[in-house]
């Protein structure tokens, strides 16, 4: 395979918030590239800034200082984002399935809306397409037309990316995805994204959960206090971390994956 | 410590929640495991298999839910918690048992200082010294630094990591024989998981406190208990040593171990456990796996839900054709 084409570049983002004493610098000058169909992930602790460079990389925070560019195109334009069409082609989904989605509309009307709005096409048509995607994440008609809180956190989140993928987006942005949701729901939705990968779309997966990154990027930003202080091939990173604080949280790891990582702390 | 009394026995539990027109829906049934004194068990199961309720049992606040224990025997210490009236749990609940509840953001109490907070766990039980000092060790034992400091802090000036030890040392004040926590680290960081993970394994080593963590998480508790109990839809499905339990004798449990990720390899296979967990109160007669089971047989879908086999404290399943798995 040829090298991939450059799909978004973050440059020398910086995100500030508030003013004068008690500015706080939510993202410090962070760079990083994504090319198409790839998987890469952002991993660190609450409060690292990952969610914010997330919502500046969606077109949702306009960023202090740097440059975001969508297939070589400058996403904001002062503080407006996508001006010149695109905001389609990136699209996001949130950490808390509970709070993302109106709990007034079912799963089929709160895909349908979306499709309607990103694809200008009938009532009827909208809820084929919706129902076409909603299956596609595995929820049938029977659940798509249940209300949030009739469904499961994972059908809730499952719910989400097909909102996502109504705008047939290139790009999915993914914050936390599987953080509030079980186990098997979590492998449920991590095997959505693969399938999601093989189509070619790329995603970007936000997360403090370091198994759920191996699994499914290549390349990884390793992000603390608003700095990426590590970053590389997914799979180098976890074998040969250099930072002291990605070998931490790989240690954090529950289970075998972070056992290796415990034993090598304490040597 | 007499040895054939356990700590906590749960049996044949059977909880169920009153509906209109006099109707029970039942929550759980074929509940059966049991916590030895000191020891650290972990309940696991996907969302609604009746964890929580188990717990709620423990500490007598099912009926707030409008629930009830309504089969079986909960016994602490060979005491039948069902027999007993307000005033005895007010002895037991927040005494001899704690309990730290699953949101640890919403725990807390907002509008009291951490001091406050404490203040009130104390009063609760009996003890020396000043409430100040007092609740300066319990945050001492929860690993809390700049204690001075956290004591005059609002819950919400705190972290979640933070706001969790707080939890546990409310429940920790009356340094009970039983500590349940329900799900303690949901909506954490890995990083603090571990840091409170270490935490309850210290807790039960200097205290000896028995310790029930329930978590959806199988490497999570695979790693810091001694006993694993698997429950599905209201049942206990499989029960064991941890050590024993790496080898499942009961499909769901096979199935809960191959959706793992720790142990996927990367872009590899994940195992999904097919369909949905039943509906409350929509079980099906047999076994109530069977429906999303790679193993079902014909008396798999008949009769009542199996039980344990073997005996209490030996590795247990629940299912028909426990000498199949891995065969096929």
């Amino acid at each position: 395979m040829s090298k991939r084409d450059v799909l978004m570049e973050v440059e020398n983002v910086s995100v500030t918030f508030g003013s004068g004493a008690t500015a706080v610098e939510a993202v410090k000058n962070c760079s990083l590239t994504l090319h198409e169909g790839e998987p890469i992930g952002i991993v660190g602790e609450s409060g690292s800034g990952k969610s914010t460079l997330a919502r500046v990389m969606a077109g949702l925070q306009p960023p202090s200082a740097g440059q975001i560019r969508f297939r070589g195109d400058n996403v904001f334009k002062g503080n407006k984002s996508f001006q010149s069409g695109n905001r389609n082609q990136v699209q996001m989904v949130f950490q808390d399935p509970y709070g993302s989605l109106n709990p007034q509309l079912n799963g089929l009307s709160a895909v349908a809306e979306a499709v309607r709005i990103h694809s200008k096409v009938g009532k009827d048509e909208a809820e084929q397409k919706a129902l076409e995607l909603l299956e596609r994440m595995g929820i049938g008609k029977l659940d798509a037309l249940k209300k949030p809180r009739q469904l499961s956190g994972g059908q809730r989140q499952r719910v989400s990316v097909a909102r996502a993928l109504s705008a047939s987006p290139t790009v999915l942005l993914a914050d936390e995805p599987t953080s509030a949701i079980d186990q098997s729901a979590q492998a449920q939705l991590l095997k959505l994204f693969l399938g999601l990968l093989n189509d070619g779309l790329s995603i970007v997966l936000v997360s403090h959960d370091l198994g759920v990154i191996r699994y499914l990027t290549k390349r990884v930003y390793v992000m603390k206090d608003g700095v990426f202080v590590e970053s590389g091939d997914t799979e180098t990173v976890f074998n040969d971390p250099q930072e002291d604080y990605t070998k931490m949280l790989l240690a954090s790891i529950p289970g075998e994956l972070g056992k290796a990582a415990r034993a090598k702390l304490k040597r | 410590m007499t040895s054939d009394v356990k700590l906590l026995d749960i049996n044949n539990v059977v909880i169920g929640i009153e509906r209109r027109k006099r109707e029970t829906l039942v929550l759980v049934r074929e509940a059966n495991f049991d916590v030895n004194y000191g020891e650290m068990v972990g309940i696991v199961g996907e969302s609604g298999s009746g964890k929580t309720m188990i717990c709620r049992s423990i500490i007598g606040t099912l009926q707030r839910r409008g629930a009830a224990v309504i089969g079986g025997e909960v016994l602490f210490e060979g005491l039948d918690l069902r027999t007993i009236n307000e005033a005895k749990w007010k002895s037991l609940r927040g005494k001899v048992i704690g309990y730290v509840p699953q949101s640890a953001l919403a725990g807390p109490n907002p509008v009291l200082t951490i001091e406050k907070q404490l203040a009130e766990a104390l009063s609760q039980v009996e003890g020396t010294g000043s409430m100040k000092n007092r609740s300066k060790e319990l945050l001492d034992l929860v690993k809390i630094r700049r204690v001075d400091t956290v004591m005059k802090q609002y819950p919400y000036q705190l972290s979640g990591g933070m706001r969790q030890r707080v939890m546990i040392a409310c429940a920790l004040a009356s340094k009970p024989k039983l500590l349940i926590a329900d799900e303690p680290t949901t909506g954490l960081d890995v990083t603090v998981q571990s840091q409170i993970m270490e935490l309850l394994r210290e807790i039960r080593r200097d205290l000896g406190t028995a310790i029930i963590l329930i978590s959806h998480d199988l490497a999570l508790v695979d790693e810091v208990c001694d006993k694993i109990v698997v429950m599905h839809a209201g049942a206990t499905v499989e029960v064991g040593p941890t050590s024993s339990m790496s080898k499942p004798r009961h499909p769901y449990t096979v199935a809960l171990n191959s959706s793992r990720i720790d142990v996927a390899k990367p872009g590899g296979e994940l195992l999904t456990i097919k369909g949905n967990p039943p509906s409350v109160g929509q079980w099906n007669p047999g076994c109530r796996f069977a429906e999303r089971c790679d193993y079902v047989q014909q008396d798999c879908l008949v009769g009542d839900h199996p039980a344990l086999s073997g005996k209490k404290g030996e590795h247990q399943s629940a299912c028909l054709h426990a000498d199949k798995i891995g065969k096929i």
